[in-house]
């Protein structure tokens, strides 16, 4: 008992000295799984399917970027408003990037079957596919190595906070992730192609009567989704390197945020990611590294088992 | 053993904010055909979901007495285990097992309150086929029962609305019920279709002696039918009593036929 | 109609596009050093066809291309009437098929096929494929099979279960670090039991918790349930060895191979596969037996009807959760027997070998077989795993072990495009799909979620 007790006590003296250090990389890391479960919700809210390709959108976002700023940066480091440049181009490309390869892959994976009304389970074995195919083409048109994005500014601390360094990368990240996130609030919430994507989320069928067409409404929606998992392709590539598996697991997380805040709610994804974010990053100081990927699956499982729908409840139509 | 089958009382069902069922209680005795009538969203199907175990209303209780005088309390059961009590039903749209043929549709009723072995079903030792004779036989019968017998090997998704309203009253009745809740069971028939399942149901009361609970829109059905009525509106119950005394009341006529006659207007 | 928006432009567009993916698929690789090489040279890439033609690669691909074309075009005219011809040719056969004698006479012929098949080759690389990659994969499939062709439950972290299956085998034979239990050393012939248990017994502790969930999210639970099962595996040294697997540590000595010493009878297996073959061949018949006996029973029943219907189902009834955790914990067994045979065969274990991948590659096994199909994933195992092992053996030129996943993930989005029943359908899906197609049923709904 008093081995435990000591034991414990040592877990939570790493957890004091390193807890504003650990939240810093939380949120930040948070802000990405939320961009990415933006997807799955969005495209949850209208077809009621997890869209099991969603990892392979963030890991174009990520390629897409990095092809084009290894074009335009040269070799030299910029400053000043080029950098600020350099991460907006990332943004664009990523940005663009997914939605392209999400539209594609709704017309391919997805309209099809929808045209034939097949049941569920085609579409998530579709989409499985479409994923294996998609990692695994870029696999060997790309090499199966991890390469560093280029970096558009010297990575440095740039204020502290309780004494843990705030690093421009992680700034970066805040910024883009919330600026894109109100932006597609705002959009979902005030324009006429997001009252579209509501209507659809709440009932397809009137929304159709309605004169909503549906088609473009999906295809829109996995478009929007895909812009923002491009864009998190990219910030997480900024940091950890592009490799045509970097999908993955990001993914599967930033699904566990989206049904932590409850599929299909747009602010749930966000506040999932960032509640995930936060406890995995805290999770550091009790877990083996090795382990850490367990920790939000775990996570995930609790919530599923315990709140399947999440803390804010599902469904799209009612978020927003 | 009470001569009373179903005991509801003061059932509320909540969604969210949404009232589905407030405060209804109601009653049912042992052989009686009892119809529950009201409008379109009254809480008619809400309420056979909280009998069969589907929903599970928040506040109230829901006795069912089943075969061995036993009082089972229903709210907080799984549906398995409420039919394996005695309650069967059929759904407002049909719900077959559409793949499978007639036969094995009821089949599947008639096996589901046997024990399981997975060692059994493989070796196919003498238990397992006398048992899977008796199901054979106890289906055969019951197909004959509603009338379905020419269309055993039928897939059961090529069948007609009328010949899917008996086989899923054969199928609830494969389970040996009790009491038998049918939810519309005459929407989608024709009016030749709708005589012949009257006919049907009467049969399943007075030859089976299973108690009917039934859900219907069409009053002609339900007033020949139905010893007895309740009348729901706006999840509550409005009144209670014979045919006659349903037709007669001004409460009734308002609500429910008053409703009708603005249906049929939008119609 | 604009111009662009007539059929036969879209069709055109649609070949074109079809052959330039599986032109960049087949063409060179390249990296991140140099994108260009497999991007551009998978259409500038000189080719010769036996010297006969000369040329670049995009040639190919356009003539291709407009075959393709020409083929659907000649397809959306006259497909309908050739399909009625073919149907009424196939009328005479399909019937035959469908006679008992005739259907176990024709299993009766492959499975002495399949007794002779290990003389009929007689390279060692197709004998040892035979074992480790067919048979082992037949019965994955089999177990898969259950899991998601009889009660419809998709499930990405199969793996998990062969896993266990060869883990257990190390354990109990004294192959790994942990002490092999009471000490005793077991002949892997006493592991089958034990590994046999304990999958089931995996299968009941994982799937009483998850498969309350819904169908979508039971995938994504089952997917991280296998990864889960491989970081513990590459992780605690002290028990399975570690990313070593069974040979790492000192003192740890190989999986031993079966054997038999009964009576007068004394056979030991050795690294030879063709004896393992023997040996895997009537577990596989006796799983296939034990399968098709369970599909048609009552349980096979009730799984059908919880596929198409779970609330109707648990109206009349049947627990669904019973069912599907009793096809999880079936569905085990013969993964965790293939597991006992690879522990077996191949003296060593690695956590390597059980990855996510696996799963996959067993998922497509069985839908392009035919989920629900016995036979049908029997063909689609010894198919599809004899052509990736050709391709591995004799690479045509540009073709890396690697992409064969590629090719994977491709023929799952073919397959659910074009024959959504698979390669031999079960008569009980293909007419759940007709009828879904149509409107008609609910089969695999309970993936929506969108019940009463």
């Amino acid at each position: 008992m008093g081995a435990f007790a000591h034991f414990l006590a040592g877990h939570f003296d790493t957890l004091r000295l390193e807890f504003w250090s650990l939240l810093v990389g939380g949120v930040a890391n948070g802000f990405i799984y939320g961009m990415v479960a933006v997807g799955y919700t969005l495209v949850y809210g209208v077809l009621r399917l997890i869209n099991f390709a969603h990892s392979e959108i963030f890991m174009t976002g990520g390629f897409a970027s990095y092809f084009v700023l290894r074009a335009v940066m040269g070799t030299s480091v910029p400053s000043g408003w080029a950098t600020f440049g350099v991460i907006l181009v990332g943004i664009v490309v990523g940005g663009t990037a997914g939605a392209l390869a999400a539209t594609l892959l709704e017309r391919v994976a997805y309209r099809t079957l929808r045209r034939r009304n097949a049941p569920k389970l085609a579409y998530l074995i579709s989409a499985i596919g479409a994923s294996y195919f998609l990692f695994n083409l870029a696999g060997k048109e790309f090499g199966r190595y991890n390469e560093s994005m280029p970096q558009p500014y010297i990575n440095h601390p740039v204020f502290t906070i309780f004494g843990a360094p705030v690093q421009l990368y992680y700034l970066v990240i805040v910024a883009a992730g919330a600026v894109m996130w109100l932006v597609l609030d705002r959009f979902v919430a005030a324009t006429k192609l997001g009252r579209g994507i509501r209507a659809v989320a709440q009932d397809a069928e009137t929304a159709s009567l309605m004169g909503v067409n549906i088609d473009r409404t999906i295809a829109i929606t996995f478009a929007l989704g895909g812009a923002l998992g491009g864009v998190g392709g990219f910030l997480f590539g900024l940091g950890s390197g592009v490799v045509y598996t970097m999908g993955f697991v990001p993914a599967l997380k930033a699904f566990t945020a989206a049904v932590l805040g409850g599929i299909g709610n747009l602010r749930g994804a966000m506040i999932g990611g960032l509640i995930l974010g936060v406890v995995e990053s805290l999770s550091i100081a009790f877990v083996q590294a090795a382990y850490f990927d367990v920790v939000a699956f775990a996570i995930l499982v609790l919530v599923l088992l315990v709140r399947p729908t999440g803390i804010l409840g599902e469904r799209l139509g009612r978020s927003a | 053993m009470s001569d009373l089958i179903f005991d509801v009382r003061n059932v509320t069902l909540r969604f969210g904010g949404v009232v589905s069922l407030n405060d209804v209680s109601l009653h049912q005795g042992r052989g009686e055909i009892l119809a529950v009538i009201g409008p379109n969203g009254a809480g008619k199907t809400s309420l056979f979901n909280s009998l069969t175990g589907l929903y599970r209303p928040q506040e109230g209780t829901i006795t069912f007495e089943g075969r061995n005088g036993v009082a089972l309390s229903i709210i907080g059961k799984k549906a398995h285990r409420v039919s394996a009590a005695g309650v069967a039903r059929t759904f407002q749209a049909s719900r077959m097992f559409s793949a499978l043929t007639t036969f094995e549709n009821v089949k599947i009723g008639a096996e589901s309150h046997r024990g399981i072995g997975v060692l059994g079903a493989m070796v196919r030792g003498p238990g397992t086929r006398r048992g899977e004779h008796e199901s054979d036989q106890r289906t055969l019968e019951l197909l004959s029962f509603v009338g379905l017998s020419a269309k055993a090997n039928v897939i059961s998704a090529s069948l007609s609305y009328g010949d899917r309203r008996r086989l899923e009253i054969a199928r609830g009745l494969a389970t040996d019920p009790q009491v038998l809740l049918l939810d519309e069971p005459a929407a989608g028939t024709n009016p030749a279709e709708k005589i012949q399942l009257t006919e049907l149901i009467r049969r399943v009361r007075d030859e089976r002696g299973v108690s009917i609970l039934l859900i219907e829109h069409d009053m002609k059905l339900v007033m020949s039918l139905a010893e007895r009525l309740y009348v729901l509106n706006f999840g509550s119950v409005i009144a209670e009593g014979t045919p006659d005394e349903i037709r007669a009341n001004p409460a009734v006529i308002e609500a429910y036929l008053g409703s009708s006659e603005q249906a049929e207007d939008r119609a | 109609m604009a111009w662009w928006r007539q059929d036969w432009i879209r069709r055109l567009v649609t070949s074109l596009a079809v052959v330039a993916v599986v032109e960049l698929m087949t063409g060179p690789s390249g990296s991140f050093a140099a994108p260009t090489t497999g991007l551009i040279g998978s259409y500038n890439e000189r080719v010769s066809v036996y010297g006969l033609f000369v040329g670049r690669r995009w040639m190919v691909f356009l003539v291709l291309a407009l075959v393709f074309f020409g083929v659907w075009s000649a397809w959306l005219r006259w497909g309908p009437r050739t399909r009625a011809s073919w149907r009424s040719t196939m009328a005479t056969p399909r019937e035959m098929a469908a006679r008992r004698p005739v259907r176990w006479g024709f299993y009766l012929v492959l499975l002495v096929v399949a007794g002779f098949l290990p003389h009929l080759v007689n390279d060692p690389y197709w004998q040892s494929v035979l074992v480790e990659q067919i048979a082992v994969f037949v019965l994955l499939a089999l177990g898969l099979n259950v899991v998601v062709g009889f009660a419809g439950l998709l499930d990405l972290g199969f793996v998990a279960f062969y896993a266990i299956g060869a883990y257990t085998t190390a354990w109990v034979t004294g192959a790994l670090p942990t002490p092999a239990p009471f000490g005793i050393h077991l002949n892997p012939f006493w592991a089958i039991p034990v590994a046999i248990v304990f999958v089931m017994v995996a299968g009941i502790l994982l799937g009483t918790p998850t498969l309350r969930l819904r169908g979508d999210y039971l995938a994504i639970v089952t997917l991280g349930f296998g990864e889960i099962i491989t970081i513990f595996a590459n992780n605690l040294y002290g028990i399975t060895g570690g990313s070593y697997g069974s040979g790492g540590t000192s003192g740890s000595h190989p999986i031993p191979h079966f054997s038999i010493s009964l009576g007068p009878i004394h056979y030991r297996w050795t690294l030879a596969p063709v004896p393992y073959y023997y040996l895997t061949l009537v577990f596989v018949v006796l799983f296939i037996l034990g399968f098709s006996l369970l599909e048609h029973s009552r349980i096979g029943r009730a799984w059908t009807a919880i596929r198409e219907d779970e609330v109707a189902a648990e109206s009349v009834g049947i627990n669904p959760l019973k069912y599907k955790v009793m096809a999880f914990a079936i569905g085990a067994a013969s993964a965790g027997f293939a597991g006992v045979v690879t522990a077996s065969q191949s003296n060593f274990i690695f956590p390597a070998t059980f990855t996510l991948q696996l799963s996959i590659n067993v998922l497509v096994l069985v839908i392009f077989g035919g989920m629900g199909s016995i036979p049908g994933v029997v063909a689609g195992a010894v198919v599809i795993q004899t052509v990736s092992m050709y391709l591995i053996h004799t690479p045509p030129a540009g073709f890396q072990e690697s992409d064969l996943y590629m090719y994977i993930g491709a023929l799952l989005i073919v397959t659910m495009i074009f024959r959504p029943a698979g390669l031999i359908p079960s008569r009980r899906r293909r007419r759940e799909i007709i009828l879904s197609e149509a409107g008609e049923a609910h089969a695999d709904e309970v993936l929506t979620g969108d019940v009463a």
